[in-house]
């Protein structure tokens, strides 16, 4: 007789406000005592399928079964208080706490008004973590602690409320090294004491070493699930990357002409200090896209940050048509000739509140052209420089004087491009140009992009999505860990070897 | 000159009380996270109700209660916005300080016949514990006290604390963890609003025995500045409080000596409570941090 998983989902459906339809009917089960991985690009589903499950997010259709018996879960309190419990990638943690406060809060003992029993807690959590063989600061302000230790917190506040299955996300992605092996021995002594983890990464190696099933999502459905043991990366590789219907793109071959941008042993730090970009080293020429592929999170965002001024660069040199421009600000970047068209389009490309006429010439608003008495705007000249744009891109938009959010994501974005490419820059840095935006758009942008390098411009594309980078690129790089893992074109590699190689492992065959 | 430090020390304690109280609760309502700027409008509202309150009853000490009570209705109010609807913080707290000049304008007229200011009735008034030749300790003062000292008590030994002071710095967290970030955001909303509701109310059947147009002046801005200078917490409000108190006491006692009058014109210490609040809050921002969450709503993604 089958025994009866610890965990069923069956059917889950997660359609977003907005439309986004992030788990089509998704069916996943995990056996008590296992360490399950859930494996999948960015946009698999993982994280959102696991909100489901942890109460986070209810599901637009779906049953979740816990031991066989069906539960409905309102909030994260519910999937506790049936002993499911998940560590996010972004913790949760109140930072001016310490430890031991921050883990109690919520079951601190009897009455509101009576004295914690911070004695007992502390006998308890000591207990608790002598099992687990680890040990964390408990009396300090968990701000003041490396965000391994905070992390350890976050794993104990789970495991105080006795949970049975410990989801995390994404744990290793903040961890040095030498604190991955350790959350790995953490998670191997909960194994043995019984408890059930799932385990969601995108990296291989980890989900070889450490998981006993896999199941790999893509584009919010099952792909399969593997024992990990008759599995091998090249396989889960396949799985993750795949390969869907490809959009015609015109790219006639093109000899690349004088490097306009280098980039010299570059470091940057990211938002929590970590080095984010390590040592970097390219260049991207004339009349040639190069792309950047690879999972997020790898120190793309810093590094575009850093080329197009708006993050301090720690170390190394960028050169701009051999001229050094390392550390100068944006406005003097967008006058040299670099155009940005930036991964985030509704907090970074467009000030959505904002008409299409003012938007269309943001950071261009200063130009003669557009300024009159007093360095006044000229409204006359912006509104007949969007009116041109919406004519040359083919932007469907109410008017001139609508405001940008009235557009869809597609038009959105190609007012960016419009926007960008009318400063007549010579390296058009474009993060994620086609992320959200519909088949038609996308379609565009990426043709728009091409016709760019055709006309001898320097692109540079940054993009979670592999078969953009791999459509476009006339060279791509694979980033890992703020690193290059290599440099492709990619007529020459398989998708095996990219995936293998988006998870950190170079193919030497 | 004993005389005289006994009767500042004194005179300082009763001008602090109004002050503490809204502080104190000020305290408790950010370390949840909501920002209330309506306790000027309280104060004035609440000494305005307290004194028909007892000089209805016959009873100050129901006076006192009833001003809490208007105060408790005002800060059910401002939650229902800022924590139930998700509203502003700050828009509430203008109106009830805009709606509080009107009411009490039209107030005092309309409840005793007079035009401007009312007298309460020294036989409506709390009787001080102790009279001296130096002046009298209201009884309010040590129950000033007692509230400051649970307060604090409460707010960092309870579980009933740790929640409030979670709500106010990460309510998600607290959240996660099945802690109802809106009721205790509202709990600590009426208990600030409460507390203000009662310094007002000493105002006018306690300390000053009147009901005038500007009885508050500006002592419920002043508690903000205090309770920012006390870093949130309690037991410093109480500190700082008694500092306000003093300059605030300070420009009465100067007023009522002609001696000193004539040598400093009243009128230039009456505005010494504002200048000092200015300095200590222009020193001490940036220096003290705000509960993460102050002032922003928390909605569930």
């Amino acid at each position: 007789m089958e025994e009866v998983p610890i965990i069923d989902m069956k059917g889950i459906v997660k359609i977003y406000p907005d439309g986004t339809k992030a788990l089509k009917g998704v069916d996943f089960s995990v056996k008590q005592g296992e360490i399950h991985g859930l494996l999948g690009e960015n946009g698999a589903g993982k994280t959102t399928l696991m909100k489901i499950l942890s109460g986070m997010l209810p599901p637009t259709e779906g049953k979740i079964y816990v031991k066989g018996r069906e539960v409905q879960f309102k909030s994260p309190a519910d999937a506790l208080a049936n002993g499911i419990g998940m560590v996010h990638q972004h913790f949760t943690l109140v930072e001016v706490f310490d430890a031991l406060h921050n883990i109690i809060l919520g079951m601190e003992g009897h009455g509101h008004f009576s004295k914690i029993d911070v004695d007992n807690a502390r006998k308890k959590l000591q207990k608790l973590m002598d099992e687990l063989n680890f040990q964390v600061p408990l009396d300090v302000p968990v701000e003041n602690l490396p965000v391994g230790v905070q992390q350890r917190i976050e794993i104990l506040k789970v495991l105080y409320r006795n949970v049975d299955v410990l989801i995390l996300d994404e744990p290793t992605a903040v961890l040095t090294p030498i604190e991955v092996k350790e959350l790995f021995d953490v998670l191997r002594t909960l194994k043995e004491q019984g408890k059930t983890i799932i385990f969601i990464s995108h990296k291989l190696r980890e989900v070889m070493e450490i998981t006993d099933r896999v199941t790999v999502l893509r584009k919010g459905e099952v792909i399969g699930t593997v024992n990990t043991s008759e599995a091998t990366p090249q396989l889960l590789a396949r799985m993750m990357v795949g390969r869907d219907v490809v959009l015609r793109i015109q790219k006639p071959p093109k000899e690349p002409g004088e490097p306009i941008l280098r980039v010299e042993n570059l470091w940057v730090k990211g938002d929590r200090g970590e080095d984010a970009v390590k040592g970097l080293s390219f260049e991207v020429r004339a009349g040639e896209i190069f792309g950047i592929a690879g999972v997020e999170g790898n120190g793309q965002t810093e590094l575009i940050e850093a080329i197009t001024g708006l993050r301090k660069i720690e170390k190394g040199k960028i050169i701009l048509n051999g001229k050094d421009i390392t550390g100068r600000p944006p406005k003097e970047l967008y006058n040299l000739g670099v155009a940005h068209i930036p991964e985030d389009r509704t907090h970074m490309g467009l000030i959505l509140d904002m008409t299409v006429a003012e938007n269309a010439v943001l950071g261009l608003h200063w130009r003669e052209e557009f300024t009159g008495i007093l360095n006044s705007i000229r409204w006359s000249n912006v509104k007949e420089h969007a009116k041109k744009l919406i004519e040359k891109f083919d932007i469907v938009a109410p008017g001139v004087d609508a405001p940008v959010k009235s557009l869809s994501g597609g038009n959105q974005q190609k007012l960016i491009v419009a926007r960008e490419v009318s400063k007549n820059p010579e390296l058009i840095v474009a993060s994620q140009p086609t992320r959200g935006v519909d088949v038609a758009s996308t379609e565009y942008i990426r043709n728009y992009l091409v016709k760019l390098r055709n006309e001898n411009k320097a692109v540079l594309l940054v993009s979670a999505d592999l078969d953009e980078v791999l459509q476009l690129s006339d060279r791509m790089a694979i980033m890992y860990e703020g690193q290059f893992v290599g440099i492709v074109k990619p007529e020459e590699v398989t998708e095996e070897q990219i995936g293998l190689m988006m998870g950190g492992i170079k193919d030497e065959s | 000159m004993i005389d005289m430090v006994v009767s500042i020390l004194l005179g300082s304690l009763t001008a602090m009380v109004p002050i503490v109280l809204t502080s104190t609760g000020a305290v408790v309502s950010e370390r949840a996270g909501v920002v209330n700027i309506g306790y000027e409008g309280i104060l004035l509202m609440a000494a305005l109700f307290g004194a028909m309150f007892a000089e209805t009853s016959g009873n100050a000490w129901i006076g006192l209660l009833g001003g809490a009570f208007i105060g408790m209705l005002l800060g059910m109010l401002h939650g229902a916005i800022t924590v139930y609807l998700k509203g502003d913080h700050i828009i509430p707290g203008i109106g009830v300080n805009i709606l509080a000049l009107g009411v009490v304008a039209f107030g005092i007229p309309a409840i005793w016949g007079t035009a401007g200011q009312h007298q309460v009735p020294t036989n409506f008034r709390i009787q001080p514990l102790i009279n001296t030749q130096y002046g009298s300790l209201s009884p309010m003062i040590p129950i000033t006290f007692a509230i400051v000292f649970i307060t604090h008590w409460v707010l960092f030994n309870t579980p009933l604390g740790l929640r409030i002071r979670a709500v106010g710095e990460n309510p998600e967290a607290a959240d996660a963890l099945g802690v109802n970030v809106e009721r205790y955001r509202f709990l600590a909303t009426v208990y600030g609003a409460t507390l203000a509701g009662l310094g007002g109310a000493y105002l006018s059947v306690d300390w000053l025995g009147v009901v005038t147009k500007e009885i508050s002046s500006g002592r419920g801005f002043i508690a903000l500045a205090n309770m920012v200078f006390s870093g949130w917490n309690p037991v410093r409000a109480l500190i700082g409080g008694f500092i306000f108190g003093f300059f605030d006491n300070l420009s009465v006692w100067v007023r009522t000596n002609p001696a000193i009058s004539q040598i400093i014109p009243w009128q230039f210490v009456a505005i010494l409570p504002y200048i000092v609040t200015i300095i200590i809050v222009a020193g001490i921002i940036g220096k003290v941090r705000p509960p993460k969450w102050d002032g922003r709503p928390y909605k569930r993604e």
